[in-house]
């Protein structure tokens, strides 16, 4: 029963395994349910941050203020890749790198010089295996990030951006559209460019004046930005890792169905076998 | 009673959302008051007590770090780097 042996033995491996990966889908459930929450309560701010810096948005404001500077050419680019700290969460990381990729090689065409700045630890893991150079790399960030991770993110990128050492700062992140499709977005943090919309900024008493404001809005706009992404990745990393575990899960068990009925089948050949051999006997007897 | 609708945002959570009849806000140039049917107002708060008087009445303060007030047509939205209870601690992260 040689054989019957060795698929035991796999039987008892691949329905440890299938604990592990039910497990950390359970694990990645209730953490997604925590992530989620965390995205819908950032949105508020943001829209509020966005709707303002819109209704005050200015051609005259844009020759004041270094953050909403449009260059003329795009010299220098930063881009700023968010990842997960670990996997087990299917393409996740795979895709948010290979996006990161894309946006780096379009910037490069057009004549930038880019600067590559990653968090997480897959996307270092990544392009420090390809010998990219890495302008900064963040390792910190984990399940709840923070508007402080955020800004320290992008703070060094806002200052240098506002002094004229980069022309723009792309970000790509996944956009969290439901637990099941986290797809890779990129988004242009830097300079701040509100889509054209309702000016309310003459309708209003303002104290000190618009400039002063925006001047007051803008940096706390782009961290928000940067805040609202963090938590839609991390929110997104554990949809994919709990989708990544079902499917794990689910074909553990139907890795074991196979198995346990290969396991029956040479058990009953093995006792057809032996009754073949006692009735070859017992024949040979007469 | 006409209530003015107050809402407290911070980049991580709705800190407050409701109707109030009065606020006091810690304006960049001194404390600012405003009373349902302000006119359109946007000003720049700095760090400090955010008063309001609720619905029912009763005085209540809440902490913030600094952010952005606007008013407008019954609402009153303030965007604070962060907030919490007075006396408390800074919350971390926001704006450090």
């Amino acid at each position: 029963m040689a054989g019957s042996r060795d698929v035991l033995r796999r039987i008892k491996s691949v329905r440890s395994t299938r604990k592990i990966t039910r497990t950390m889908e359970l694990v990645a459930t209730s953490k997604l349910k925590r992530a989620m929450d965390r995205v819908a309560a950032a949105r508020p701010y943001a829209e509020a941050a966005e709707d303002l810096v819109r209704g005050l948005n200015a051609p005259s404001l844009a020759q004041d203020h270094a953050l909403l500077r449009q260059p003329a050419e795009t010299k220098r680019a930063a881009v700023l890749l968010l990842t997960a700290n670990r996997g087990f969460c299917g393409a996740f990381n795979s895709n948010l790198i290979r996006e990161a990729q894309r946006c780096l090689a379009k910037l490069e065409e057009e004549g930038a010089e880019t600067e590559l700045h990653v968090a997480g630890k897959k996307g270092l893991a990544y392009f420090r295996f390809r010998g990219r150079a890495i302008a900064s790399a963040t390792t910190g960030i984990g399940d709840d990030p923070s508007p402080g991770d955020a800004e320290a993110l992008v703070g060094p990128l806002r200052e240098r951006f506002a002094a004229g050492e980069l022309d723009t700062v792309a970000m790509v992140s996944a956009e969290f559209r439901s637990a099941m499709s986290t797809p890779p977005r990129t988004t242009d943090v830097l300079p701040v460019a509100p889509a054209p919309g309702r000016r309310s900024g003459d309708a209003f008493i303002l104290s000190p004046s618009a400039g002063e404001i925006v001047a007051r809005l803008l940096p706390a706009y782009v961290r928000a930005t940067v805040y609202g992404a963090l938590a839609e990745n991390a929110a997104g990393e554990q949809g994919a890792r709990r989708a990544a575990m079902k499917s794990a899960t689910d074909n553990a068990g139907d890795i074991l169905d196979n198995l346990t009925r290969s396991y029956n089948r040479a058990r009953q050949a093995q006792i057809t076998q032996e009754i073949a051999e006692i009735v070859g006997g017992a024949a040979a007897l007469e | 009673m006409a209530l003015l609708q107050l809402r407290v945002l911070t980049p991580e959570r709705v800190v407050l959302e409701g109707g109030v009849r009065s606020l006091v806000a810690p304006a960049w140039d001194g404390r600012v008051g405003v009373l349902p049917r302000h006119a359109a107002f946007l000003s720049i708060l700095r760090e400090g007590p955010l008063e309001f008087l609720s619905e029912d009445g009763e005085r209540r303060e809440i902490r913030i770090d600094g952010g952005v007030l606007k008013v407008e047509s019954g609402q009153a939205v303030v965007l604070a780097d962060g907030a919490g209870e007075p006396g408390e601690a800074r919350e971390s992260g926001a704006a450090r």
